[in-house]
């Protein structure tokens, strides 16, 4: 209590005035660009609109259960996340050790490796959808110089390779982010506990299983979480690629929020499920982050 | 409080100066058009009115995936930002149902005119109307867009192929010339039919005129879906039975996979745009020049009937300066003025024009356009369209990839167009 009344006397005021006043006009935008918009998506969450008017309830949630296509949509992004994930992170790393030790021609690798995810996405998606076309497409054709038959192989037309096929084009634009991420981290980890395993007579697994993978954690924890926030939320390679098809194939749950909030106008119901992927992104991302940091902390 | 009050104060010059500078001059109108073809002609049109009347006229330009939405959200947060909208004549419904337009007919009484006039073609005028064909008039049509059959005439010829009146034809040609022809323009294999078969818009749109010619409905007379009826279970059985003469993929295409493969003499037949027939006579793009036909839609139970697609202009009922915004819609829509937009590339919505002697020898295909808008018909008019076509679209797209056979997919879509109807009661 007199603390909290010295801080509000007099010369206190006159000395909070100026901070105050810098930041207000970043106060204002925040509020207006991010907290305003967040109130109000709760509010639309818990309104359903029909012909007979606007109703207030929890109807837009419990329309999700009742719901094959936002089931469908979530499977389809937990199966795009984890298999590219699992890509990314297992390529990104091998690339990371192999370069991390060898000296001659590195800048020339880590820079060339960087092209792709300098690139927008809209623009790999775009670029990828001309290479993966059956008929005029970049990669039909190297096969068919190769005498490979292409009928088949209809890439992003096809339910079966569909998924595939972004999956693909993710981990060919990603894994470059991965394998940075990690690079650093391994030049980070100073010589003498390598040293002290050589010295114990440690092989070589064993001292990348005890030794760089500890040491590295904390840049995993970093890309992991990352990785899987951006997972989670794809749209603009997706919705360039395939547009969710063929049918509802690669159909993720940010295109569906997406057709229901501007082509079906349900601003309602998809603010319900923008909700609850906003929830279960969390969940994930708490369960890293207890998992790899958990005893350290 | 200080603070607070300091805050409010920053706010206020902020939306002060935005307001301010917002103000609009006395003669001016916004104008949201499509970015293409339909939407080129409008911006010209405004040009031309500019200069001849002097009121100035903003051009808000979108592309295709953006212009209904931001449309809809503007006109519902009732800003008025828009004096005229160019809409695409399935969202008609949505629009008129949210009671957005403006009833057109009071304007035109004001200018000693009972309605529009009879030039306009019956079936594009139904398409501004809500309720359908016999409620009040909301829009004009500007662009008389509707589905055409094309098909190589010189395969026809050569094989001595019945033209193509039944999808019956259709298929006893197409099996012909995907057998015989392979090796066709450059070398490679002529399919016999392609089609857009991706999920949505594409792959509704080229299965409805097979849908209703196999004497399907999307709703009975109840109102309820009934698109897993035998004729449209038996009309999706026959997509699918076109689809294996299609090139491989065709499950994902969309108008620029099909005018490509038209276009290079990949494929002979198809179901498509109006916007689609120059390009066949431009030796740049195409290599089929001069050996593509332009015909209505093939029949089968029932006459043939091509699906309708016009771009309309409509005045958002919060416009504030709908007098002026009517002398446009007005002037653009005028016969002399619709001439000048079908040399940039539109299909008129006026009789008069379609018979114009310099249009037809110009545009040897409006005869064949002309009967095909006449006896089109819109997508079923419910407000609900654009999520009753993309489940519709991806059961469609879903027969054609393989992944349903066409009844388990026929009976999956009702069922998911039963739960949009049921919902929006």
């Amino acid at each position: 209590m007199p603390r909290s009344r010295r801080f509000f006397n007099a010369q206190n005021k006159r000395e909070l005035l100026l901070p105050t006043l810098f930041l207000a006009p970043a106060l204002a935008v925040l509020l207006a660009l991010s907290i305003y918009p967040l109130i109000y998506s709760v509010t639309i969450s818990l309104q359903q609109e029909s012909a007979a008017g606007i109703t207030w309830g929890v109807g837009n949630f419990t329309r999700l259960f009742s719901d094959n296509f936002f089931w469908t949509a979530m499977g389809h992004t937990f199966v795009y996340a984890a298999a590219a994930l699992t890509c990314e992170f297992l390529l990104g790393l091998g690339l990371a050790l192999l370069l991390n030790n060898q000296s001659r021609g590195r800048g020339f690798f880590r820079a060339s490796l960087l092209v792709p995810m300098m690139l927008p996405t809209v623009v790999v998606g775009v670029v990828w959808r001309l290479m993966l076309n059956p008929n005029f497409g970049a990669v039909n054709g190297t096969f068919k110089q190769l005498g490979i038959d292409t009928e088949s192989l209809t890439w992003t037309a096809s339910p079966k390779l569909a998924m595939l096929s972004v999956i693909a084009v993710d981990v060919w634009q990603w894994t470059p982010f991965v394998f940075l991420v990690l690079l650093a981290g391994l030049q980070a980890i100073p010589q003498e506990p390598y040293e002290a395993a050589l010295i114990d007579g440690s092989s070589r697994w064993q001292t990348f299983w005890h030794v760089t993978l500890p040491l590295l954690k904390p840049s995993i924890l970093i890309v992991l979480l990352l990785r899987t926030m951006d997972l989670l939320r794809v749209f603009d390679q997706i919705f360039i690629l395939t547009e969710g098809g063929p049918g509802f194939a690669t159909e993720t749950i940010s295109l569906y929020i997406y057709r229901a909030a501007f082509r079906f106008f349900d601003f309602g119901y998809a603010a319900a499920m923008s909700f609850v992927l906003l929830a279960l992104t969390n969940i994930i991302s708490a369960t890293y982050i207890r998992l790899l940091q958990g005893r350290n902390a | 409080m200080r603070i607070l009050l300091l805050t409010l104060l920053i706010l206020l010059a902020v939306t002060c100066t935005v307001s301010c500078t917002g103000q609009p001059s006395r003669k001016q109108l916004t104008v949201a058009v499509i970015s293409g073809a339909e939407g080129e002609a409008l911006k010209q049109a405004a040009r031309d009115y500019e200069a001849h009347t002097g009121t100035h006229i903003e051009i808000a330009e979108f592309p295709y995936a953006n212009l209904f939405e931001k449309e809809l959200i503007d006109l519902k947060s009732h800003t008025g930002a828009y004096d005229l909208i160019m809409l695409d004549d399935p969202w008609f419904p949505r629009f008129a149902n949210e009671n957005v337009l403006t009833e057109l007919t009071s304007l035109l009484q004001k200018r000693g005119q009972s309605g529009p006039d009879s030039d306009f073609i019956e079936a594009s005028l139904n398409v501004c109307r809500h309720p359908f064909q016999t409620g009040a008039l909301y829009a004009l049509p500007y662009v008389g867009n509707s589905q055409l059959f094309f098909y190589r005439k010189d395969l026809f010829e050569k094989y001595s192929l019945k033209a193509p009146a039944t999808w019956d034809d259709v298929l006893a040609a197409v099996k012909t010339i995907h057998e015989k022809e392979t090796k066709g323009a450059n070398g490679s294999k002529v399919y016999g039919y392609v089609m857009r078969a991706a999920q949505g818009n594409a792959a509704v749109a080229d299965f409805m005129p097979i849908f209703w010619a196999f004497g399907g409905e999307m709703f009975d007379a109840n109102g309820k879906p009934a698109v897993n009826s035998p004729e449209g279970i038996a009309a999706l059985e026959f997509m699918v039975e076109l689809g294996k003469y299609s090139p491989p993929g065709y499950a994902s295409f969309n108008a620029d996979e099909v005018g490509a493969h038209l276009l290079q003499g990949t494929a002979a037949m198809s179901i498509n745009w109006p916007v689609w027939i120059s390009p066949f006579s431009d030796p740049s793009r195409s290599k089929v020049v001069g050996r593509m036909e332009f015909t209505t839609l093939p029949g089968a139970k029932k006459p043939g009937q091509a699906e309708i697609g016009n771009w309309l202009i409509a005045i958002p009922r919060y416009s504030k300066n709908a007098e002026a915004a009517m002398d446009f819609l007005l002037w653009t829509t005028a016969p002399e003025q619709m001439k000048v937009s079908t040399r940039r590339g539109n299909p008129p919505t006026r009789r008069s024009l379609f018979k114009d002697a310099e249009l037809v020898a110009k545009n040897p295909a409006y005869p064949a356009q002309l009967r095909s808008l006449e006896s089109s018909r819109p997508r079923p008019r419910t407000p609900y369209w654009n999520e009753i076509e993309n489940a519709f679209g991806i059961f469609l797209s879903k027969a054609n990839s393989g992944e349903l056979s066409p009844a388990e997919a026929m009976n999956q879509a009702n069922a998911e167009i039963e739960k949009i109807l049921q919902r929006a009661k």
